[in-house]
């Protein structure tokens, strides 16, 4: 909508405004990862003037800024996690891929076939996102200790897909709504199979609204704190899980921590914004139905 | 032959071959937990004997008589009506505002939802040390304009714990609501706006009889889908206030957490987390029928 | 002079300084002719053996495991070359000084591979929770925090059985050398030893000496000196300095350890000898209206705070003093995270106001001392697949040999054994600086003579970290009336689930 100049200008003031609020404690987080242990706690807090250190980085991440540029020597111990984060971006994007695809397929059923009780295995299929994560962690466990899946990629990228299968039927199933279902009908007539229909026709028209779920997808999985705490002990850690092994019995090494939350920003952020432009349209289409 | 009649059923208009993968994976995981949970809730460890044992209906009778239980019912209720109507309203308010094409409009769009990439716990850590009484920069910039009596530090006092720990949760998941308002807002026809702009309405008039009716699918999904986190709250205050001052702050995920984990109660956890399910299924269900809501 | 004598001697001399037989400016002058002097002093000011910080100094090469054990290592080790141990434990000093830069050692010797999964204290028992109950052996080897003996006193190897398999006992591993009150205190439950003491984080008086001196103050040493300094402190010099500190974050096992330093410090006890809740006697109300003045001098926030928020205040100058855990006193001394380096001083905990209770006049096992201690014992699983090399690598992580590495590369724990007290390793880290042993002559006789140990109950997880932090928190947030409803309430909620076992 158009305004005059001055509403145009307050407006774009407005929302400056609003969205520097929400970028503050992300500010002031990073700002931690660069101090030292006496700038971090400081009576009055300090937000600019500190002498920024590199020392919490490169106890997390090995990554160290000495006279000749930034040099990277992966390091070993407790805190070191840049492995961690790998960890969690494979699990990410390959519980994204699965809960996707599985959705994507049933979603497109919903959305174009009639059967008797359509309408409430939907709702079946929502109501299991409303289950209490301890109540599905600890019988998890169990089924995972007998078949292997503990501390495994294929353990913790099934648990994730499956956490996020709800919501992902629910929003592809009303991206396949938006789109006509004339289409499909009158490509039946030319004798294409469902099949084929899904594959060359609507799966491509439905390509933001995949988008859009995907992010969701993967945001969920990438702060998932629970299941991955539980079905994971030694060599498989997602970030959320060990960002508290900087609570020690000697106090928590906040910078460190820090760190660790600054950067793992970065990739789910990079994740995002590859996607962003379909995520709007996609978002967009889902939302027409009336 | 037979191939080519599995062929013929795979594609074809029936249903099943579609929605396999997904029946498959959501009954091992979690009609599974559910019967699990069911015959657990009947059932006490007993740490003796390293075993479970049948006790009837007893965790039922104690969680009818568990004054905490009710306290966190009513915790968790407050928790999640706040947070809903704030996250609402201001991400409807915030999306209506992003919803430009001017300059920088994109850049602020993406900044926005950086807060939904940190992993919820750390955010916790994050909240914890900004409202610390002494060193943290919420607490300091409060008390510097007077609005907080450094006396009453914000997470160690009843009356405004949960304030705290809100503030974390509104901070992390109204970009959440602003993502689905906006991406609504984007796809609005622009007739009836015409239309309306010719009549001569007031952009709040504008707001309530188009933009809003419009918009319902799309509040509607979005109340759905973060009602249901919203009751299952755990990681803030598990990680803020560990659910104090007293039980100020704690929430039914956190009851269920510390019965099943810490106190090996795992039939007492596993009928609060049923209570839970049935609460969040009940509620779900009416919000359903009372917005209509059609898949 | 030979080696060997002069660490005999200066062993001798570090015993007679402990026992106070001898001030601790002779100690130092006797300590430095012994080659602990400037040298060590100067070797040790660099260092930061903070979070397990590796550093490839010339001292860092000679710390490492003796000769012996390590040929001893790979003898024992070789069948069982190619297994995978597991442990879960709390992140603390020497849990971290193993996982980063121990036990590459013992994997290089016996070709067992050791997996460390670090967690905060309450995540562990939650991995050991699942792990028992399901019987199925994820963990080789468990980290047992005092207050969880009771419950996980049958699922673990007693020791002193393990002991008797002459062919994996360690040669020299004296399990007689853990220091007595430990033993009793972390590993004994009933008749059982559920498994050795590994680490002892305990309560000491640490002060701001500069402060003190300043104000004149006596040094705490009774109860009431500490509130009267504390309040003059605060008096003088609030709200940028109080007097003390505190871990009273409601809900959070830290402040049940806060309530039993006072309540044990006012001649009261958790429990009486027939098993019932007595902390709402008399005793135990002269402790709450003691803690209550003493609160009015802390900072405000100190129940919003557990160690990480009472160090904090300690390291940046808030609060002057505080009676907590001693592993943070090489903390105060590093002066990149705190601003207090060299200014504290260690001393025993404050006598007590009234006579303390004896163990007759308590329940389960309760052992009343203001030096409260919060310490852990390592010990092999019952349902582990190896539990042979899990005993190897358990005996190499608590020996004498080890236990004196972990000291010093973790940064000043304090150590378990007699005998790591008097290594001259350990020894020649008392200075100034990051990773200080200056206060473990403090720590040891505080264990010796001072300590505190909670009650061993199955129930005791529940009550030290839910139930008792919960009705202090709701006293202190004043949701439950006076320190006497506050305790009356409590009583019947803790005598309840006693009964239920």
């Amino acid at each position: 909508m158009n305004g005059s100049f001055s509403t145009r200008m307050l407006r774009t003031i407005a929302a400056w405004v609003v969205v520097a609020i929400f970028f503050f404690p992300i500010y002031y987080w990073t700002s931690v990862a660069f101090k030292h242990g006496n700038d971090i706690f400081n009576r009055p807090p300090k937000l600019f003037a500190f002498t920024p250190t590199f020392d919490n980085f490169q106890k997390v991440f090995g990554i160290s800024l000495g006279s000749g540029g930034i040099t990277v020597t992966p390091g070993g111990g407790n805190f070191y996690m840049a492995p961690r984060v790998w960890d969690s971006i494979v699990i990410a994007t390959l519980s994204t891929v699965l809960a996707v695809v599985i959705a994507t397929l049933a979603a497109y059923a919903l959305s174009r076939m009639n059967f008797r009780g359509r309408h409430s295995f939907v709702g079946w299929v929502l109501s299991t996102r409303m289950m209490p994560p301890v109540a599905v962690a600890v019988p998890m466990f169990f089924i995972y200790k007998n078949f292997g899946l503990i501390d495994t990629y294929t353990g913790m990228v099934l648990i994730h897909a499956l956490m996020n299968l709800p919501l992902a039927v629910l929003l592809m199933k009303s991206f396949f709504d938006d789109i006509p279902s004339e289409i499909d009908e009158s490509a039946i007539v030319d004798g294409a199979s469902r099949f084929m229909i899904f594959r060359r026709i609507v799966l491509p028209m439905a390509k933001g609204g995949i988008a859009a779920t995907a992010v969701l997808c993967f945001i969920f999985s990438w702060t998932e704190f629970l299941f991955a705490l539980t079905l994971t002990t030694t060599s498989l850690k997602t970030v959320p899980v060990v960002s508290s092994t900087f609570v020690t019995s000697i106090g928590t090494a906040w910078g460190n921590m820090a760190a660790l939350g600054a950067a793992s920003i970065i990739p789910a952020f990079i994740f995002i914004l590859l996607v962003q432009k379909h995520l709007v349209r996609g978002l967009t289409m889902g939302s027409l139905k009336q | 032959m037979r191939v080519a009649q599995a062929r013929r059923f795979v594609i074809s208009d029936h249903p099943l071959p579609w929605l396999l993968p997904l029946v498959a994976i959501l009954l091992v995981f979690t009609v599974y937990p559910l019967i699990y949970n069911i015959w657990l809730s009947f059932h006490g460890f007993v740490p003796r004997r390293r075993a479970l044992e049948f006790v009837g209906t007893e965790n039922w009778v104690q969680l009818w008589n568990d004054a905490r239980f009710w306290q966190s019912l009513v915790i968790t209720f407050t928790y999640f009506a706040i947070a809903l109507i704030f996250e609402l309203v201001l991400g409807m308010a915030i999306a209506l505002l992003l919803d430009s094409d001017g300059f920088g409009f994109g850049f602020l769009r993406g900044v926005l939802t950086m807060t939904l990439v940190i992993p919820p716990a750390i955010v916790g850590m994050m909240y914890l040390l900004m409202e610390d009484p002494q060193f943290g920069v919420i607490s300091y910039l409060l008390q510097s304009v007077g609005l907080l009596n450094p006396n009453n530090p914000i997470l160690a006092t009843a009356s405004t714990a949960l304030a705290g720990v809100l503030v974390a949760e509104i901070w992390q998941w109204t970009p959440f609501m602003v993502l689905i308002f906006l991406a609504g807002l984007r796809a609005l026809p622009p007739e009836p706006y015409e239309a309306a702009m010719i009549d001569g309405a007031s952009s709040f008039q504008i707001f309530r009889r188009i933009t809003l009716p419009m918009m319902s699918k799309v509040i509607a999904i979005a109340v759905l889908v973060r009602g249901i986190d919203l009751f299952r709250v755990f990681d803030y205050v598990f990680v803020m206030t560990s659910g104090g001052p007293g039980a100020s702050t704690y929430s039914l995920s956190l009851y269920a957490w510390q019965q099943t984990f810490s106190f090996v109660k795992w039939g007492y956890g596993a009928t609060l987390s049923l209570v839970t399910l049935v609460i969040i299924l009940v509620i779900a269900n009416l919000f359903i029928r009372i917005a209509k809501v059609r898949w | 002079m030979k080696d060997s004598i002069r660490k005999a001697h200066l062993a001798s001399v570090t015993d007679r300084f402990v026992r106070g037989q001898m001030d601790r400016r002779s100690f130092l002058r006797a300590a430095s002719i012994l080659g602990l002097g400037a040298g060590a002093l100067g070797m040790g000011l660099g260092r930061r053996p903070f979070y397990g910080i590796s550093q490839a100094s010339a001292q860092e090469q000679e710390l490492k495991p003796s000769a012996e054990i390590t040929k001893w290592l790979s003898d024992v080790g070789k069948p069982f070359a190619g297994t995978t141990l597991r442990l879960a434990t709390e992140s603390t000093p020497p849990s971290n000084a193993i996982a980063t830069q121990l036990k590459q050692y013992f994997e290089e010797a016996t070709g067992i591979k050791v997996e460390i999964e670090v967690l905060p204290l309450e995540q562990v028992l939650q991995k050991l929770t699942l792990d028992v109950a399901s019987s199925l052996g994820t963990y080789d080897l468990y980290y047992i925090d005092q207050s969880w003996a009771a419950s996980f006193s049958q699922d673990v190897f007693d020791p002193r059985e393990q002991l008797k398999n002459a062919d994996l006992a360690m040669p020299n591993y004296n399990i007689d050398d853990f220091l007595k009150p430990l033993v009793d205190g972390i590993a004994m439950y009933e008749d059982r030893m559920v498994g050795v003491p590994y680490d002892i984080p305990i309560f000491i008086m640490q002060y701001r000496k500069d402060v003190w001196d300043e104000l004149k103050l006596p040094p705490p040493a009774t109860l009431d000196d500490l509130l009267q300094a504390s309040a003059a402190i605060t008096d003088a010099k609030g709200p940028n300095m109080y007097g003390t500190s505190g871990q009273m974050k409601s809900g959070h096992y830290s402040l049940e350890c806060d309530w039993t330093a006072w309540l044990w410090g006012h001649g009261g006890s958790i429990f009486g000898p027939d098993g019932k809740f007595t902390g709402n006697d008399e005793a135990g109300l002269a402790a709450m209206a003691y803690w209550d003045k003493l609160k009015a001098t802390m900072p405000p926030g100190v129940d919003g705070w557990t160690w990480d928020g009472e160090g904090q205040s300690v390291g940046q100058g808030v609060a002057a003093s505080m009676l907590s855990w001693g592993e943070f006193f090489p903390f105060f001394d590093d002066p990149k995270a705190s601003k207090v380096s060299g200014l504290m001083e260690a001393m025993v905990p404050p006598k007590p106001a009234a006579t303390l209770r004896t163990v007759e006049q308590t329940g389960f096992g309760e052992i009343p001392g203001v030096g409260h201690q919060g310490g852990s014992s390592l010990a092999v699983s019952k349902y582990s697949k190896s539990p042979d090399a899990a005993w190897i690598f358990m005996q190499w992580a608590t020996s004498a040999d080890t236990q004196a590495l972990i000291t010093v590369l973790g940064g000043g724990t304090g150590p378990t054994r007699t005998s790591v007290y008097d290594d001259p390793r350990v020894l020649a880290n008392a200075r100034v600086g990051a990773g200080t042993t200056r206060h473990l002559p403090v720590v040891r006789d505080t264990i010796a003579n001072y300590m505190g140990s909670e009650p061993d109950l199955p129930a005791w997880a529940e009550l030290s970290s839910d139930m008792i932090p919960v009705a202090l928190g709701k006293y202190f947030a004043g949701q439950s009336g006076s320190a006497k409803e506050s305790l009356d309430a409590l009583k019947t909620q803790v005598d309840d689930l006693v009964a239920k076992g």
